[in-house]
C-alpha cells in the first residue's frame, strides 16, 4: 500500500478506499473507457470528507474527478490522466423535503428516481428525468446538466437547481444561488451546473419540486413513414401546444425494443411518436384530440392512447430501455447527441440515412423530438477496428451537420473527453477563450476532472474516444 | 489643454463615426445615474463596434455605464465613475427568427413593446412582464433578468435565454449557448451574463425560445379579511390542481392605493388576492370553479374582473411599479425574495413591527413567486429613516430572504446598500469580474459587493 492510500484512508475510514488494481477497474469506464485507472477511489459520506480529500490532492498536485452512478456517456466520470477518483455512491441522503416551497436538500449522490419516489406519495416529483433515472445521481444529472423525455415542458436540470454547497480546487466551500428566487449576485449556480466536474465538486444540492399534475395522457403515433413522423412533430408546436414530452423511435430502434419489453409497439411500422400532455382534465382531453388531427394530417396510420396506467408505463418502459434493447442486437454501439432545430428533423434523418448507406452502417435513430435533440445509435462490432474507425466518422459528420443546421453538438450528455476537440464546430477560439477564463477562476491548476470539456488541441477527437457503450 | 475624454471623443468617433458621440450637455443630463453625468454618450451601430469601443475604454480606464434609454439605471449603487453612456438604441434588429421552432434572435435596444409586437403575430410571446413595460429594452431585461408576475409560471429570462453575444473589455465579441432550445456544450455563461447587471460584458444579440400565447386568460379576485386569510389562500391554491399565471396579494395598504388610482371599490380594510389563469375557454372555467371553491373553504367572497380598463390598470402597476415610483425622487422601492411560506409572516412582522403612517408605504406581494414588494414614501423622510430599510432587510433576512433596493431617493442610496449581505461565494463573483473586466470600467461600484 502506498503511503499516499494510507492518507486517504486516514482521511475517511478504511473501507471507503479502494486501491487494488482489481477493484479500480471498476471504474476505468462510464459510457466510454479511459486509457488509465484512478490510483485511488475514495467514497466520502459528507463534506468535510470531500474537503480533506480535495485539499490532500492539492498538496499532491494529482487530479480529482467526480463520479456519480458512472451512466455519463461522454466520458466524464473517467480519469484519463489518473489521480483520485470522489465516487458518490454513500452520500445519498435526502437532506430536507419542504413541500410547502416544494423544495428539497439533497447530497450529490441521491439517485434520481428516488427523489422523485420520496415525495410521489404526497403528490410531487422531481421533474427532470433521464433515460437512466433508475441508476443516475443527481450530482450527476447536476454535472451534466440533464434532461430527459419531460424537459420540453419542464426544462432541464438547470431550470430546477436552486442552490448549490460546491467544494473548490483550494478547499473552500462555497454555497450558491439560494433556496428562493433572486438572490442578487451572478449567477454561479447556473454556471455550476453542466460545468462537469471541472468547476467545482458538487456535495450538496437545493433542487425544485413539482406538483403532480391531475391528469396525464399517452399517445402513440403510428407511422409508415419516417418523414411524416418528423414532420408532425414541428406541426404540433406550431398549433401552440407543448406536450410534456414528445419521443420518436425508428422502426429499426422500435423493433428492437418490442422484441426486448413487448411495450406494444407495431413491428411493421417505420416510426412512432410517443407523445404526452399533462395538465387539468379538460386540458388533457382537448390537446389529445387536437395532437391526434395533427398526426393523422401527417398521414399517421394510427394514434392509440394508452387506456390505462399500466399501458402508459408499458409504453415508457420501452422507451427508457431502448439502449438496453438495442445493446441485445448489436455487439456494440455509439449514441450520438446532437440537436438541431425541430423544424429541421425530417432533413436530418435523409441525412443521417445517407451517412449510414456511406459508411456501411446500420444507424438507429431515437430523438426527444419535441427538443429536436437526436440520438443516432451507430451499431459496430469493437473487434472490428475498421468498422469502429468508420463509426467515429460517420458520428462526427452528423455532428457537422448539426453545427451547420445552427444546432448543438450535444444536449444532454455534455462534451467530456467525448466532443471536447469537436468544440471548435460551435465555438470560435474567442469563445472558448471566455470559457477557459471560466475556468481559470475557479479551477486555476486544471485538477478537477483534468483533459474534460475544452479542447485540448493536442489530439483529434476521433482516435482518443473509445466506445464502450453497449457492449 | 486636450482632456482625456476630447481624445476619446476623436478616437470613438473613429470607430463609430462622429455623429454617434454626443456630448451636449442635454443629452448627456439625461443619461445620468445617481447624480453623476457621462462626459460623453456613444450610440454604437453594430456588435464589433460596440466591442472596439468597449476596447479603447478599458485600455484608457474609462468607466462605461451600457443602457438603452437608462429606464433601469435606478437599481444598483451609486457608480463610482461614469465617463461614457453606452447606448445601444440603434441595435433593434431581429437576426433570426423561427415562429414554427418558437426561436428568435435580436439585438438588445429593440423595445420590449415592439418584440411582443413582432412576435404576436405568430400567436406567441415571451412571458415576462418587466419593469418599465413595453419602453423596456431586451438588452436591459436580460441584464437584469427582470421578469414581474409571470415569473412564478414562466420563470425569468434565465429560463428562456438560449444563448447571447456579448462584446467584451478585450474587444470582442463572445458567443455563449446558441439558438436551439437544449444545449449543454461547454459553460453556461449565458447564465453568468443574465443578471450580471452589464458588469462583465455588453449583451449586443440574444436568443430566446418563445411561448405560444395562452387563447384565453382571465382574472379572478378572492377576498382575504387578513394576511391569515391570505397565508390559508395561499395554501389552497398550491394544492389545487390548478397552475395560475401568475397571483398578486394586495395588502390593506395597497388596496387603499387602488381605491384611489383605479377606482376600486372598497374591500373593508382587508387584502386581496389577484389570479390570473390561461388557457381554453374550458380550462379556464374549471380554474373559475377551482378558484370559487378555495374562497368558499375559507369563507371569502370570490369575483371574476371584468376585462376592463381597471384590470389592466391594477395588473400594470403590479408589475410596472417603477414608473410610478420613478417620478417621485423621495420614494423607496424594495423587494424581498423569499420562500414561499414565508410571504405572509413577512408582511406581517413588517407591519407589525417596522412601518408606521408616516412612511406611507404600499406593500404587495407574488405570493406563489415568493416575493414582497413594499414601495415607501417617507415625505418628509425622517432622520435615520435608513435604519427602517436596515431593519426591513434583516427581517427578510431572518426569514432566509434577501432584500434588494429597486429605487432609492439619492441620499438613501448613500446609506444603504442596494443588494445586501454578500455571500461565502463573493470571492469567486470578485475574480471573475477581474476576468472579464480586469481594468474595472464596466458599470464600476454599482453591482453587489462594490463590483
Ligand atoms: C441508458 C442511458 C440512458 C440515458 N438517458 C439520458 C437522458 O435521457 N438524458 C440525459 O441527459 N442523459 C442520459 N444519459 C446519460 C447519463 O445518465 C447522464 O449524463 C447522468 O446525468 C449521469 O449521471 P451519473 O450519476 O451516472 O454521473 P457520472 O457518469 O458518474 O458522471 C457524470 C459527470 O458528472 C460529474 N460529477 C458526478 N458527480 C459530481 C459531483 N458531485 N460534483 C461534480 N461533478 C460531478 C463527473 O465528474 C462526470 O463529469 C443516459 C445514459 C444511459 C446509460
Amino acid at each position: 500500500m502506498k503511503s499516499f492510500t494510507r492518507e486517504l484512508i486516514r482521511l475517511v475510514g478504511r473501507d471507503a478506499v479502494l486501491w487494488r488494481p482489481e477493484d479500480l477497474m471498476l471504474y476505468e469506464y462510464d459510457g466510454l473507457s479511459s486509457l488509465r485507472q484512478p490510483d485511488a477511489v475514495v467514497l466520502p459520506t459528507t463534506t468535510d470528507h470531500v474537503v480533506g480529500i480535495v485539499k490532500f490532492a492539492a498538496r499532491e498536485k494529482v487530479p480529482v474527478v467526480a463520479r456519480g452512478a458512472g451512466t455519463g456517456l461522454s466520458g466524464g466520470a473517467v480519469t484519463p490522466e489518473g489521480g483520485i477518483l470522489i465516487g458518490f455512491s454513500r452520500m445519498k441522503k435526502i437532506l430536507e423535503i419542504d413541500l410547502e416551497n416544494q423544495r428539497a436538500r439533497i447530497q450529490p449522490g441521491v439517485v434520481n428516481l428516488d427523489l422523485s419516489l420520496a415525495v410521489s406519495d404526497q403528490g410531487y416529483f422531481y421533474a427532470p428525468d433521464p433515460s437512466s433515472q433508475k441508476a443516475c445521481t443527481i450530482g450527476g444529472n447536476v454535472a451534466e446538466n440533464s434532461g430527459g423525455p419531460h424537459t420540453l415542458a419542464y426544462g432541464v436540470t438547470t431550470n430546477h437547481v436552486l442552490g448549490l454547497e460546491v467544494v473548490l480546487p483550494g478547499g473552500e466551500v462555497i454555497h450558491t444561488g439560494a433556496a428562493h428566487w433572486g438572490r442578487p449576485g451572478y449567477d454561479l449556480t447556473g454556471l455550476i451546473v453542466g460545468s462537469e466536474g471541472t468547476l467545482g465538486i458538487v456535495t450538496e444540492i437545493t433542487v425544485r419540486l413539482m406538483r403532480k399534475p391531475e391528469a396525464v395522457k399517452t399517445l402513440l403515433a403510428v407511422y409508415d413513414r419516417v418523414l411524416d413522423a418528423t414532420r408532425t412533430v414541428a406541426a404540433i408546436t406550431a398549433r401552440g401546444i407543448t406536450p410534456a414530452a414528445l419521443e420518436m423511435m425508428d422502426g429499426f430502434t422500435l423493433r428492437a425494443v418490442e422484441d426486448a419489453t413487448h411495450a406494444g409497439y407495431p413491428k411493421d411500422s417505420a416510426a412512432v411518436l410517443l407523445i404526452e400532455v399533462e395538465g387539468l382534465l379538460e386540458n388533457v382531453e382537448e390537446e389529445s384530440d387536437q395532437i391526434e388531427a395533427v398526426c393523422r394530417e401527417d398521414h399517421a396510420r394510427d394514434v392509440r392512447r394508452a387506456k390505462s396506467n399500466e399501458e402508459r408505463e408499458l409504453l415508457w418502459r420501452g422507451r427508457k430501455n431502448a439502449f438496453g434493447a438495442i445493446g441485445r442486437i448489436s455487439p456494440s454501439y455509439y449514441v450520438q447527441d446532437g440537436v438541431i432545430p425541430r423544424t429541421r428533423l425530417p432533413e436530418m434523418l435523409e441525412f443521417i440515412a445517407g451517412v449510414a448507406e456511406k459508411y456501411k452502417l446500420q444507424i438507429g435513430n431515437i430523438f426527444h423530438a419535441g427538443d429536436g435533440n437526436l440520438h443516432p445509435l451507430l451499431m459496430f462490432d469493437a473487434r472490428d477496428e475498421a468498422q469502429h474507425q468508420r463509426v467515429l466518422k460517420a458520428a462526427r459528420e452528423i455532428m457537422a451537420k448539426c453545427a451547420e443546421m445552427g444546432g448543438s453538438i450535444t444536449g444532454e450528455h455534455g462534451v467530456g473527453i467525448e466532443k471536447n476537440e469537436l468544440m471548435p464546430l460551435i465555438f470560435s477560439p474567442d469563445d472558448l477563450d471566455a470559457m477557459r477564463k471560466v475556468k481559470s477562476v475557479f479551477n486555476p491548476a486544471g485538477e478537477f476532472n483534468p483533459a474534460k470539456l475544452l479542447p485540448s488541441g493536442k489530439m483529434c477527437g476521433e482516435l482518443r474516444v473509445q466506445v464502450s457503450a453497449g457492449a | 489643454m486636450i482632456t482625456a475624454l476630447d481624445r476619446a471623443q476623436t478616437e470613438l468617433a473613429n470607430i463609430v463615426g462622429a455623429a454617434r458621440v454626443v456630448s451636449d450637455e442635454g443629452t448627456r443630463a439625461s443619461l445620468s445615474v445617481d447624480g453623476k453625468t457621462p462626459g460623453l454618450a456613444v450610440y454604437p451601430p453594430s456588435a464589433q463596434q460596440t466591442a472596439e469601443v468597449l476596447r479603447y475604454a478599458s485600455h484608457e480606464r474609462l468607466a462605461v455605464i451600457p443602457c438603452r434609454n437608462a429606464t433601469k439605471l435606478s437599481i444598483g449603487n451609486p457608480p463610482r465613475d461614469y465617463d461614457i453612456a453606452l447606448c445601444m438604441k440603434e441595435m433593434n434588429r431581429v437576426w433570426h427568427y423561427e415562429p414554427e421552432d418558437l426561436t428568435i434572435s435580436a439585438e438588445p435596444g429593440m423595445k420590449f413593446g415592439d418584440f411582443q409586437h413582432f412576435v404576436g403575430r405568430h400567436g406567441l410571446w415571451l412571458p415576462l412582464n418587466p419593469p418599465g413595460g413595453a419602453s423596456a429594452s431586451l438588452g436591459g431585461i436580460v441584464a437584469t433578468n427582470a421578469s414581474g408576475s409571470y415569473r412564478c409560471f414562466y420563470g425569468t429570462p434565465r429560463d428562456m435565454a438560449l444563448g447571447v453575444k456579448v462584446a467584451t473589455t478585450e474587444g470582442k465579441v463572445v458567443k455563449a449557448g446558441g439558438r436551439v432550445v437544449k444545449n449543454v456544450a461547454g459553460y453556461d455563461l449565458t447564465k453568468l451574463m443574465i443578471g450580471s447587471f452589464g458588469t462583465l460584458g455588453v449583451i449586443v444579440e440574444m436568443s430566446f425560445k418563445l411561448f405560444p400565447r395562452p387563447t384565453e386568460r382571465a382574472t379572478f379576485v378572492l377576498t382575504a379579511g387578513t394576511l391569515e386569510k391570505a397565508r390559508e389562500i395561499r395554501r389552497a391554491l398550491q394544492l389545487s390542481p390548478i397552475r395560475p399565471l401568475r397571483a398578486a396579494l394586495l395588502d390593506a395598504s395597497y388596496m387603499e392605493f387602488l381605491k384611489e388610482s383605479e377606482h376600486l371599490k372598497e374591500c373593508g380594510g382587508g387584502c386581496e388576492i389577484w389570479i390570473e389563469v390561461g388557457g381554453s375557454e374550458r380550462v379556464v372555467g374549471r380554474c373559475s370553479s377551482e378558484l370559487k371553491q378555495i374562497a368558499l373553504r375559507a369563507n371569502e367572497t370570490f369575483r371574476e374582473q371584468e376585462r376592463n380598463s381597471t384590470m389592466a390598470g391594477v395588473w400594470s402597476r403590479i408589475d410596472d411599479s417603477y414608473s410610478g415610483v420613478r417620478a417621485n425622487t423621495d420614494d423607496w422601492l424594495l423587494r424581498v425574495s423569499m420562500a414561499v411560506s414565508a410571504v405572509e409572516e413577512y408582511m406581517i412582522r413588517a407591519n407589525r413591527d417596522q412601518l408606521r403612517p408616516e412612511h406611507f408605504w404600499r406593500c404587495w406581494a407574488e405570493p406563489l413567486g415568493g416575493i414582497v414588494h413594499l414601495w415607501l414614501h417617507p415625505h418628509p423622510e425622517p432622520a435615520g429613516f435608513e435604519e427602517v430599510i436596515h431593519n426591513l432587510r434583516r427581517l427578510g433576512e431572518e426569514l432566509g430572504g434577501s432584500l434588494v433596493v429597486e429605487i432609492a431617493p439619492f441620499a438613501g442610496k448613500a446609506k444603504v446598500d442596494a443588494w445586501g449581505t454578500i455571500g461565502d461565494d463573493f470571492e469567486v463573483m470578485r475574480k471573475l469580474k477581474d476576468a472579464f473586466d480586469p481594468n474595472h470600467i464596466l458599470s464600476p461600484g454599482r453591482f453587489v459587493g462594490g463590483l
